[in-house]
């Protein structure tokens, strides 16, 4: 299963995903924010389940494909 | 190979910035000061009159080179992203409670490992500190604190404090008669404009690249027990003390002088140097960042930084204007109720922003 890494506006996010991935099975783990995904020192989740949009809040902001050490943008939650 | 190669940037960074701290005081910035942006803030307030404190007004080129140098590398990078509206007046008061504890102990966090790495032995007191406030805030965002979330901004309002900051070069290097500049004390002691200019703009540059910060450091290790930016604020002290003993073999201003009596700019209260990082710590992990990152962010483009880094400004002229600022003979009865107060609001902020999870 491809693993993915999500990105948030605040660390709070974060938490949320996290939580929610775990209470799913998932082996998410929280990290700092990879440089190639952002000049923020934030809080990122990498996770392997397959990505529901359905999970996405205000304070989501992207979702990426993990491809060795590269990332590949998955999704963006549209601002308003 | 592969943890030494992510690490080497940051490493760098901080031995850069060491280096730049040690070179700055051998030029005629104060001693065990060198770069240190609580210092430095406190200084422009002084300049623009928002204080009088006589001894500590000077318009410092490295805050000025720190958000330039910033504003140009985020934007080659094409990372000058133009984002606030994340609670901006809890974000003012809270940088105001920074530089209260700031000036109990006489120091940021970057000035406290230098002070460290120049034997000022005053300065473990202020790490235990500052370690215990990041603790304590780490709760609140394990708790679920957050200050919401920022909006995209216009333009202009990324660009408002690069442009503030042009004007006070400008302002420096023309030293019109309406400015404060001090004749004595540590506000009298510069390195040559020029030489502080650039080194804040390369450290300013490198810092937005890096993402150097000296709370985040310890946050993460707590939060996420990673030790990468961790890795950069030791870096800058292994650079400090080495340049340290540099300086003092070829005889300039500096050096390694250990010991608590007699350090310069500095008090040997160490319970009060304790609670002032702490309240230092503390502001900073809620507010995502040391006095430094700020800086950095704001040239970047986060107007919440801009907000956070004119909090600490108008800090800074409270507590010269009120006498809460500590000096060479100690903590003031002011300051102490003051750092007590910082540490009662940012709790009750703590606790208002936190949501259930």
């Amino acid at each position: 299963m491809m693993e993915k890494i999500a990105t948030f506006h605040t660390h709070f996010g974060a938490i949320r995903f996290h939580k929610r991935l775990i209470g799913l099975g998932d082996n998410a783990v929280m990290m700092p924010v990879p440089r190639k995904l952002s000049a923020s020192c934030g809080t990122c989740v990498r996770f392997s389940l397959p990505f529901d949009p359905e999970w996405s809040d205000e304070d989501l902001e992207a979702v990426y494909n993990v491809d060795g050490s590269g990332y590949q943008l998955f999704f963006t939650n549209e601002e308003e | 190979m592969k943890k030494i190669k992510e690490h080497l940037p940051i490493i760098l960074m901080g031995l850069l910035v060491g280096a730049a701290s040690v070179l700055l005081v051998a030029l005629g910035n104060p001693a065990n000061m060198g770069f240190c942006i609580a210092c430095f803030l406190r200084d422009i307030a002084g300049a623009l009159g928002m204080h009088r404190a006589e001894v500590v007004q000077y318009i410092r080129p490295e805050v000025i080179g720190l958000v330039l140098g910033a504003m140009i590398m985020s934007m080659i990078g094409k990372e000058f992203k133009v984002r606030g509206g994340s609670s901006p007046v809890t974000r003012f008061i809270l940088g105001m409670f920074v530089m209260v504890g700031a000036l109990m102990f006489l120091g940021c966090p970057l000035r406290m490992i230098i002070r460290l790495a120049g034997g000022d032995w005053n300065a473990i007191l202020g790490l235990v500190g500052f370690t215990a406030g990041i603790f304590v805030g780490t709760l609140f965002l394990k708790k679920g604190f957050t200050l919401k979330k920022s909006y995209a901004q216009s333009k202009l309002e990324g660009l408002l404090m690069p442009a503030a900051n042009v004007g006070l070069l400008i302002l420096v290097i023309a030293a019109p008669a309406f400015l404060f500049f001090s004749k004595t004390g540590p506000g009298s002691m510069r390195a040559p404009i020029a030489v502080s200019l650039v080194i804040g703009l390369i450290v300013g540059a490198m810092a937005q690249r890096t993402r150097l910060c000296l709370a985040g450091g310890i946050r993460d290790v707590f939060l996420l027990k990673d030790f990468h930016l961790l890795i950069g604020f030791v870096s800058i002290g292994v650079a400090v003390f080495i340049g340290n003993l540099i300086v003092g073999q070829l005889g300039l201003p500096g050096g390694f002088h250990p010991g608590f009596e007699g350090q310069a700019i500095a008090h040997t209260d160490g319970l009060w140097n304790a609670l002032g990082m702490a309240l230092v710590g503390y502001a900073s992990v809620l507010l995502g960042g040391c006095p430094m990152r700020q800086l950095i962010l704001s040239g970047s483009g986060n107007s919440d930084s801009t907000v956070t880094v004119l909090g600490m400004l108008v800090g800074a002229a409270f507590c010269h204007n009120f006498a809460l600022a500590s000096s060479a003979a100690g903590p003031t009865l002011n300051g102490k109720i003051a750092v007590v107060i910082g540490l009662v609001a940012v709790t009750v902020i703590g606790f208002v922003n936190t949501k259930k999870v």
